[in-house]
C-alpha cells in the first residue's frame, strides 16, 4: 500500500511501528535467551501401553463419531511431535475434532539397549503388541492404519505380514519403497562409499547429529533465509512460537537403532528389494501384495527428502490392485504433514478419505 | 501477512544465488565421494590418536578411553541379552 499523508493514517502506523519495535525487542531477547519456548505435542493424551521406549499414546476426545480408530505409526529417523507440532498446526488435533479415536506409536529416544533392533523386532514384536492394545482400549475389531515415512514400510510389512491383521484401512504418507530414486538422502550408503557399521557409534546406534548433519546439508544455506524471515516478523508472537516450534523440531533428532540401520541400508538401499514386491522379514518372507485393506498412498509433490518417484511404486506393489488409492499433495516432507499448506490441504483431504472408508457410530461415546 | 520488505527480498535472493548451486554441488557423485573419503580418513586419524593414547596410559597401567568403551560396548550387550530373558520369561507367563 503506498504510503499516505493523511495525519490520522500516520499517527496508527507510528503507533503500530513503535509497538512492533517493542514486540521485536521483547521476542528477540526471549528467542536469544531461549525463554518462552512453545510448547510442543499439546494435545491432551495418556499412556495405553509401553514396552522399552516404545509407547502408544491414545488422544483424549469425548466425541468419537468414527471408527474403526486409527493408529499412526511414526518414522524412527525423527521426533513425533511433528503431527502434534502446535495448536491449529497438528494432524493429531484435527482427525481428533473430527470424530476419530486416534492413537500414536512412539519409538522414545533410542539407546544401548535398542541396538539390536532390527526390522523384525518392529513388524513382528513392536506393531502387532500396538495393534493388540488399540484393539483391547477401543473395543474395535479393526484399525486404521497410518506409517509416516520409515513409519509407512514398517505398517506396510505388518499389514502384508499377518493374514489376520485388523487393518481396514492402510495410509501411507511419504512412504520410500523405491530407494533408487531416494537420491542424496542415501547416497552416501550406496556400495563402493559407507558401510552402515561406519556410522555406527560405540552404544550401536547411528548417533543423532549424523542423522541432523544429513538433513541439514540437503539445504545447508536455507537458515539464512528463515532467520532474516524470522527478524521481518519478530514482532508477530504466533510467527515466532511457529518457527521456535519447528525450529526445535528440526533440531531434536535421535539416535537410530544399528541392527535396523544395517539392514535397510543392506536390504532397501543397496538392494533396493522392496520393489522385488517382497522382503525378508527374521525368519519369513513378506510379499508386498498381501497387504490388508483399502491403500491411500499419500506424497508430497516438492518432497526432496522422499521424492514422489520413490513413492509411487506403491501403486503397483501395496495390497489389492482394485483397493489403492493415490493423493498427491502440496508441500515438502515435512510441511506437507504441518505448517499452512498441510491446514488447507493435508489434514482435511487426508481426515475426508478416512471418514470416507470408516463407519458413522451409533451415538458419540465417551472414550 | 503484508508483502515482504526490500532487504528481506534481497537477503532471500542473495540466499538463493548461493544455495542453489551449493544444493547442486552437493547432490553430486564427486560430493559423495569426497565426504566419503573425508569420514573414512577422519575417523582412521582419530583411531589412530587414540592408539597412541592408549599405548601411553598402558604403559602408566592406566585405563585408556578404548578400554572403558569396549567395557560400555559389554555391558550394553549384556543389558540387552538380560532384556530379552526378561521379555521371553514375560511372554511365558
Amino acid at each position: 500500500m503506498p504510503p499516505t499523508l493523511n495525519p490520522i493514517d500516520l499517527v496508527s502506523r507510528i503507533n503500530r511501528d513503535v509497538e512492533r519495535s517493542l514486540l521485536r525487542a521483547r521476542n528477540g531477547v526471549r528467542y536469544v535467551r531461549g525463554t518462552h519456548a512453545p510448547q510442543v505435542g499439546a494435545t491432551p493424551k495418556e499412556v495405553v501401553w509401553k514396552r522399552g521406549k516404545a509407547e502408544l499414546w491414545r488422544y483424549r476426545n469425548d466425541a468419537v463419531r468414527f471408527g474403526p480408530p486409527v493408529l499412526i505409526v511414526h518414522s524412527l529417523v525423527s521426533r513425533s511431535y511433528i503431527l502434534d507440532l502446535r495448536p491449529g498446526n497438528s494432524l493429531i488435533e484435527y482427525l481428533t475434532n473430527a470424530g476419530l479415536d486416534v492413537f500414536l506409536l512412539d519409538w522414545g529416544v533410542a539407546d544401548e539397549l535398542d541396538a539390536d533392533n532390527d526390522l523384525a523386532r518392529y513388524v513382528d514384536f513392536y506393531i502387532p503388541r500396538a495393534v493388540a492394545a488399540v484393539k483391547r482400549e477401543s473395543g474395535a475389531d479393526e484399525i486404521t492404519l497410518v506409517g509416516y515415512c520409515l513409519g509407512g514400510v514398517l505398517t506396510a510389512l505388518y499389514a502384508a505380514g499377518y493374514e489376520a491383521a485388523p487393518v481396514r484401512n492402510l495410509i501411507l504418507m511419504a512412504t520410500p519403497i523405491d530407494f533408487d530414486q531416494m537420491g542424496a538422502m542415501v547416497a552416501f550408503l550406496r556400495e563402493g562409499r559407507l558401510n552402515a557399521e561406519e556410522l555406527v557409534d560405540d552404544t550401536g546406534n547411528v548417533p543423532a547429529d549424523v542423522l541432523y548433519s544429513g538433513f541439514y546439508m540437503q539445504a545447508p544455506t536455507t537458515e539464512i533465509a528463515q532467520k532474516a524471515t524470522l527478524l521481518d516478523n519478530l514482532w508477530n508472537d504466533e510467527f515466532v512460537e511457529g518457527f521456535q516450534a519447528m525450529g526445535q523440531w528440526s533440531r531434536d533428532h535421535v539416535p537410530f537403532p544399528g541392527a535396523l540401520f544395517r539392514e535397510l541400508v543392506e536390504e532397501l538401499v543397496r538392494k533396493n528389494v522392496l520393489m522385488t514386491g517382497a522382503i525378508r522379514v527374521g525368519e519369513r518372507k513378506i510379499e508386498l501384495a498381501n497387504a490388508r485393506g483399502n491403500v491411500l498412498n499419500a506424497m508430497a509433490e516438492r518432497d526432496n527428502v522422499v521424492p514422489p518417484a520413490a513413492v509411487e511404486p506403491v501403486m503397483n506393489l501395496i495390497g489389492d490392485p482394485a483397493r489403492r488409492e493415490e493423493l498427491r499433495l502440496p508441500g515438502g516432507h515435512v510441511t506437507f504433514g504441518t505448517g499452512r499448506s498441510a491446514v488447507k490441504h493435508t489434514m482435511p483431504r487426508l481426515t475426508g478419505w478416512i471418514i470416507e472408508h470408516s463407519d458413522e457410530l451409533p451415538a458419540a461415546k465417551e472414550s | 501477512m503484508s508483502a515482504k520488505p526490500l532487504w528481506l527480498r534481497a537477503v532471500i535472493r542473495l540466499e538463493r544465488a548461493v544455495g542453489e548451486p551449493v544444493e547442486a554441488a552437493v547432490r553430486t557423485d564427486t560430493y559423495f565421494d569426497l565426504m566419503s573419503k573425508a569420514t573414512r580418513t577422519t575417523a582412521s586419524a582419530k583411531r589412530k590418536v587414540a592408539g597412541t593414547s592408549t599405548r601411553a596410559l598402558h604403559l602408566l597401567n592406566l585405563p585408556a578411553g578404548t578400554d572403558v568403551k569396549r567395557m560400555r560396548e559389554q555391558l550394553s550387550r549384556m543389558e540387552r541379552r538380560i532384556n530379552q530373558l526378561s521379555e521371553r520369561v514375560e511372554e511365558l507367563d
